[in-house]
């Protein structure tokens, strides 16, 4: 679903954030990046939602070299990829419902169900109740969670987020991890980056693991036990 | 998007194509009621540059017809000399009916021009004491309102060179005043029009991008969930749009008002003048054009302003 050949990416006047990095995600698979404050973890995403472009090298999701889509097809890339960003990137003015409605407005979902397939989301990211706040008026955590709920309310066919759980408490970052892995059995790939240890050892999936923007581990989800 | 989901997205296309639009219009009355001052100045302005123009056109429309009043006044007398007789007079009046330029002749006996004078004049009885009629035959010739002025007055020319003719007496020379007179405020009027109608471009540009800047963030999530830049842009090209109906009008409304301050002695003018000039107040048309051209230029500006910046959308 998700593959990298030889990908590198430097961003101008800095050293390289990846290098010549190569691996591949099969379709609903489930797995962690995890490394250093850094490491390239947020870029590599990046490169899978077209936030930016490589180097070097080529990234193939779904079947598509993403080099060949230009301006046009960005957009409907994106819409096939729900992103949980590292900094919640919240319309601050609009209601939580209005916020996790975003991708259904953009997809040109009517309206009624809309405002169903939110709710939903928003309860299973325990917001429920919340639907008129303003994000400005949420907790960190809370806030996180509703980019959680707009990243998953399109039923992406991947799903990228970037430290989604960095504000939670343990608990409800194992309930969300579960939320991901469900996603992976409707058929979705899941990508999750993060630095949170405990976190990876209680989901067990596969953690790729990166070094100054190296691949410097593949560990399959049976390994991760040990 | 999994393959359910497809389908049905395929089948609604003209419906979410619909709702795209119903949201854009919303977020883009959202934005005008959001910022009421600064929508009610762009307005304002913009309204102001509009009105000026029509406010032309109004004046430029009762020029136009003050002209053809007057031009409609415009004939030839052509005095025949003393000796002429009937015959010969209508010989000659049958002739110049024939003429391209001419659209009526009329046939002025001296008896008619006598009787005339007599009843104008007030002094009959001194007249009726003449033994004989000292008035020549006269012919009064009305242009066609399509005649050329120069043609009239090359008639003219050929008339006074006729050995029948005694005097030709033509209005062209005023006529032509006139007509330049308009024909200027014509002009002035397309330039000024033109130059306005950037202004307001430019207002509703400003107010557009102004908005724009203002929502950087906002657009930049937007592109995150996928949005186009068609869509992007939508709400702010409405907003545009609607900015320019708004002030259209406005614009209207102050033309409106102008003709009623000036009804007043509108009338007066054209009392002085028997009433033949008869003032004309804008007809439906041209306001409707006015609307039509307002909400075009501020959607124009809003799609200038919103070019550049959602260029951005763009990975590096
Ligand atoms: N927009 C940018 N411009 C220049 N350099 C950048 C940019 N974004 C990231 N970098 C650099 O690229 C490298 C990788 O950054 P990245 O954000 O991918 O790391 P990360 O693993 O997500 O770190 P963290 O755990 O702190 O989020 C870093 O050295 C960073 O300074
Ligand atoms: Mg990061």
């Amino acid at each position: 679903m998700i593959r990298f050949e030889q990908v590198s990416k430097r961003y101008p006047g800095n050293a390289n954030a990846l290098e010549t990095l190569s691996f591949a995600l099969a379709p609903a698979e489930m797995a962690f990046v995890t490394g250093h404050s850094g490491a390239g973890k947020s870029t590599l995403l990046k490169l899978i939602g077209l936030l930016e472009r490589p180097s070097q090298g080529a990234v193939t999701v779904a079947g598509r070299n993403l080099a060949q889509v230009r301006r046009r097809g960005i957009a409907q890339h994106r819409r096939m990829v729900g992103m949980v960003f590292q900094d919640h990137h919240l319309l601050l003015d609009r209601s939580v419902q209005a916020n996790v409605e975003l991708p259904l407005v953009v997809a040109g979902v009517p309206a009624e169900e809309r405002a169903k397939r939110a709710r939903a989301a928003m309860e299973k990211v325990g917001l429920g109740g919340m639907e008129q706040r303003l994000p400005v008026r949420l907790s960190t955590g809370e806030q996180q969670r509703v980019g959680i709920a707009r990243a998953i309310v399109a039923r992406p066919a991947v799903l990228l987020a970037d430290e989604p759980t960095g504000n939670l408490d343990p608990q409800l970052a194992v309930e969300i991890m579960g939320l991901f892995a469900e996603f992976q059995s409707i058929g979705t790939t899941v990508l999750v980056a993060t630095h949170d240890l405990f976190l990876i050892k209680r989901i067990r999936k596969r953690v790729l693991v990166l070094d100054h923007g190296r691949l410097v581990d593949d560990v399959s989800a049976t390994e991760v036990a040990a | 998007m999994n393959a359910r989901g497809q389908a049905a997205s395929r089948r609604g296309a003209p419906a979410r194509w619909w709702r795209a639009h119903r949201w854009a219009l919303g977020q883009s009355l959202l934005r005008l009621r959001e910022r009421p001052l600064g929508t009610a100045l762009t307005v304002a302005v913009m309204g102001l540059a509009l009105a000026l123009p029509l406010s032309f056109y109004l004046v430029q429309v009762n020029l136009d017809r003050f002209g053809q009043v007057l031009g409609a006044q415009q004939a030839l007398n052509v005095f025949l000399k003393q000796d002429q007789t009937q015959a010969q007079a209508t010989a000659l009046a049958r002739t110049l009916r024939a003429d391209p330029a001419v659209a009526t002749v009329t046939l002025r006996s001296p008896a008619a021009g006598l009787s005339e004078l007599a009843a104008l004049q007030g002094f009959g009885p001194a007249l009726a004491a003449l033994p004989d009629n000292p008035l020549p035959w006269v012919l009064v010739l009305r242009p066609r309102a399509t005649a050329a002025l120069a043609a009239v007055s090359t008639l003219a020319t050929q008339l006074r060179g006729n050995s029948a003719v005694a005097l030709v007496q033509d209005q062209g020379p005023f006529r032509a005043r006139l007509d330049a007179l308009t024909d200027f405020g014509r002009r002035v009027m397309q330039v000024l029009g033109a130059l306005l109608a950037l202004a307001a471009v430019l207002v509703v540009g400003a107010s557009v991008r102004s908005d724009i800047q203002s929502r950087a963030d906002e657009i930049h999530v937007l592109q995150l969930v996928g949005a186009s830049a068609a869509f992007v842009r939508r709400p702010y090209l409405y907003a545009g749009l609607g900015l320019g109906l708004l002030s259209g009008v406005a614009a209207v409304i102050l033309v409106l008002m102008l003709e009623v301050a000036l009804a007043a002695p509108a009338a007066q003018l054209d009392a002085s003048w028997g009433g033949r000039l008869g003032f004309a107040a804008l007809s439906v048309t041209p306001l409707l054009v006015l609307l039509a051209c307002a909400a075009m230029l501020g959607w124009l500006g809003a799609r200038i302003a919103s070019a550049r910046h959602l260029a951005a959308g763009e990975p590096n």
